[in-house]
């Protein structure tokens, strides 16, 4: 099942689908390991402000961001 | 021998920097701290190990593909000037994102030595890293170190010195798919493999932790705006009220108040000095720089608590905060850095502006940064906060608060004007907390309170002989009997009736005001070397001489003005540098005297009739400017809406 980030479910770990917007962002989201088949995980969502976890780290991104990001279920 | 310090963003590369080399830059525990290159040679202890080595600190990157303007600092200087060697700064806790960049470096043909940096984090984590077999696989040495506990860092420069001596070609890493379209899956590929090959984890990163439920409360939105703004009420009111003020005071009215002036006062009868000059080292040099000087432990408190903050990797969570505030006037959580920055002074906080890649949301910023009161500020709203309002411990603090108001209105009316639309998106991320270091804390508060002497003993007494000669001397080089025939008074006096509206117009109110615009410190040493000089006061006593001068309302209107025109000239330059263009600065300047000017206005005349029950002088006038406030602001947004004229150029 398809769905946003900002959808998706707080401690659910997902693989990303695609991400949408232009290609200067998807470019640095890449560098951070934010990209089609990598994982991610919703750690927090508190009002606009989303916290996600990619590889090692932890992020704060926007919602604008977090709606951009389609996840895949992990599995 | 130039070695050039290059890594991720928040991954020590700074910190490592600054204990190598002995220089107490900026360091924070967030990222985009570091926004130009900086340059040192290494101190006497690992010069011996590495003769000649000059070290060079470049801002954050994750990738040599620059996104932001000083990421491309970083890959124009490892890519044009060829240094002879790199050390990369690998974040080891993050150590798959990391070697993404790694990889980029070492196809340069440079010599690198990687830095495994934050060993303990890996230890904490229960991770293990091969390094043995990494470095054989990336065919460049590793050395692992704990940089903010300067453990590992003789060897890592002896790797480096031993590296930029050999100058061998680096060996690029092969692998597949190099050089095709899709080169960049497939160094991720690579990389994915190096990491799971030579990193055992031991944790599930994705796992809730103690961090995590820290952030749920302090970055929601409504309890994490509370607690910053009492995190942010401690701190002030603790520096200006609390322990800072208690000390300032002793240094205000005890040493420089009596002691040095007493000191001074016998020992130049003693010998016999020159009245003319004796009164011009006392009442002008002294009284001055004392004035100024003696709110040296409050900034020394201030910047103390400031760098405990820093290091815990709070602000990090205040930029996500206030990003869905800022989103709604905007601007971005990313502007909250250069306001956070600025805190401490304008200058680097508007220079940290060009983190903001929207060219709208960089201009807004830089104009509205300077709006945050900054250190020099703090001796004038210690020295009002003490005279006026000496019972309440919210005057100082609630100037923070008015700040970030005025930001929000003016950013809404800039954005009005300019017909700016928020196009950006925020990404911030989040370093796990740590226990905040006190000798990071102290060298901060050190570095602050060696640049405030420096700047009290240099610009600050020049000016203040210059207050001093034109508030003794008139226009025909006599001395004067009474200052009001000066030629301070002179100036002052062309420049006090435009402050009539505001509630202060005498003319040393406005001289104080008008040598502010050099080093807002002045404020204070112009008013002691014209005000309480001449009386036998010290000028921070509460109820003292300058209630002759100041209504506490008006005392308040004369703060607002001070903090919300336009900065000192060191801030104006920076904001030039950053606006790039003249008429920019002219539209800041413009901007930001009309809002200094209006709310202290504003204060005073309704300040006057709420609490005085009656009118205050130029209560006609200030309706007028009101009038004329309003016109100019609705024709300036009406030519924007009706979109005659295109302001914005949006970068992307």
């Amino acid at each position: 099942m398809n769905m946003p980030l900002a959808k998706a479910k707080v401690g659910q770990r997902a693989i990303i689908k695609s991400i949408s917007g232009n290609e200067k962002i998807r470019n640095f989201l890449f560098t951070l390991g934010c990209c089609e088949g990598e994982e991610i995980t919703l750690i927090s969502a508190l009002g606009g402000n989303y916290i996600v976890n990619i590889k090692d780290s932890r992020y704060a991104i926007d919602k604008r961001m977090a709606n951009a990001i389609e996840l895949v279920e992990a599995g | 021998m130039k070695i050039a310090l290059a890594g991720n963003p928040n991954s020590g590369k700074t910190t490592l920097f600054n204990a190598i080399t002995g220089k107490t830059e900026y360091v924070g525990n967030w990222p985009g701290v570091t926004v130009e290159k900086r340059e040192a040679d290494l101190n006497r202890k690992y010069r011996k190990i590495f003769p000649e080595g000059r070290v060079v600190d470049l801002p954050g990157a994750y990738s040599i593909a620059p996104y932001t303007s000083e990421e491309a600092i970083t890959s124009d200087f490892v890519v044009n000037e060829h240094p002879d060697v790199i050390i990369n700064i690998v974040d080891a806790s993050s150590l798959e994102r990391s070697l993404y960049f790694t990889t980029q470096l070492l196809e340069l043909g440079i010599p690198v030595v990687v830095a495994l940096n934050k060993q303990d984090l890996v230890k904490r984590y229960g991770n293990e890293i091969n390094i043995d077999g990494l470095s054989k696989a990336l065919q460049c040495r590793i050395v692992p170190i704990i940089a903010n506990e300067g453990v590992g860092l003789k060897e890592l420069i002896k790797a480096a010195a031993e590296a930029a001596k050999e100058g061998k070609k680096q060996p690029a890493p092969e692998f597949e798919g190099k050089g095709t379209e899709d080169e960049k899956y497939a160094r991720q590929k690579y990389v994915k493999e190096l990491t799971n090959k030579y990193l055992k984890r031991n944790r599930d990163p994705s796992q809730i932790t103690l961090s995590d439920k820290i952030d749920r409360i302090v970055a929601h939105p409504v309890a994490g705006l509370i607690i910053f703004a009492v995190v942010m009420w401690a701190v002030y009111a603790f520096s200006i009220e609390g322990l800072g003020g208690y000390l300032s005071e002793y240094f205000n009215e005890t040493l420089f108040g009596e002691i040095i002036p007493e000191a001074a006062n016998n020992f130049f009868e003693s010998i016999g000095l020159h009245p003319l000059l004796h009164s011009l080292i006392v009442e002008g040099a002294i009284a001055g720089v004392g004035a100024v000087v003696g709110f040296l432990p409050l900034i020394m408190v201030l910047f103390f608590c400031l760098g405990l903050l820093e290091d815990s990797g709070y602000m990090a969570r205040v930029a996500v905060v206030m990003d869905r505030y800022l989103k709604k006037i905007g601007l971005s959580g990313r502007s909250i850095i250069p306001m956070i920055v600025g805190s401490g002074c304008s200058v680097p906080g508007v220079m940290s502006t060009r983190t903001i890649e929207d060219v709208n949301e960089k201009r807004m910023t830089t104009m509205l940064t300077p709006y945050i009161p900054c250190g020099a500020k703090l001796p004038i709203i210690a020295l009002f906060a003490a005279v006026f309002f000496p019972e309440s411990s919210l005057v100082a603090p609630s100037m923070y608060l008015v700040a970030f108001i005025v930001i929000a209105i003016g950013g809404l009316f800039l954005r009005k004007i300019f017909g700016w639309k928020s196009t950006s998106v925020f990404i911030i991320e989040l370093p796990e907390y740590k226990l905040p270091s006190v000798k990071h804390a102290f060298r901060h508060m050190i570095k602050h309170a060696k640049a405030f002497i420096i700047k009290a003993s240099t610009i600050i007494l020049v000016m203040n002989t210059f207050v001093w000669f034109t508030q003794a001397y008139g226009w025909n080089l006599q001395m004067v009997e009474d200052s009001s025939g000066s030629i301070l008074a002179s100036i002052g006096n062309v420049i006090a009736p435009l402050l009539i509206p505001l509630g202060f117009s005498k003319w040393q109110p406005a001289a104080a005001a008008f040598t502010g615009f050099v080093a807002k410190e002045n404020v204070v040493s112009t008013l002691a070397i014209t005000i309480a000089a001449s009386s036998e006061e010290v000028l921070s006593l509460p109820g003292g001489v300058l209630t002759q001068f100041f209504t506490p309302v008006t005392a308040y209107a004369f703060l607002v003005f001070n903090l919300f025109t336009p900065p000192c000239f060191a801030a104006i330059g920076a904001m030039y540098t950053e606006l790039v263009e003249r008429k920019w600065l002219l539209r800041a300047l413009a901007f930001q005297f009309s809002v200094g000017y209006l709310l202290a206005m504003l204060v005073t005349q309704i300040g006057t009739i709420i609490l005085y029950g009656k009118l205050a002088t130029g209560f006609v006038a200030a309706c007028i400017i009101l009038i004329l406030y309003a016109i100019v602001i609705y024709y300036l947004i009406k030519r924007t809406s009706s979109g005659k004229i295109q302001f914005s150029t949006v970068t992307r």
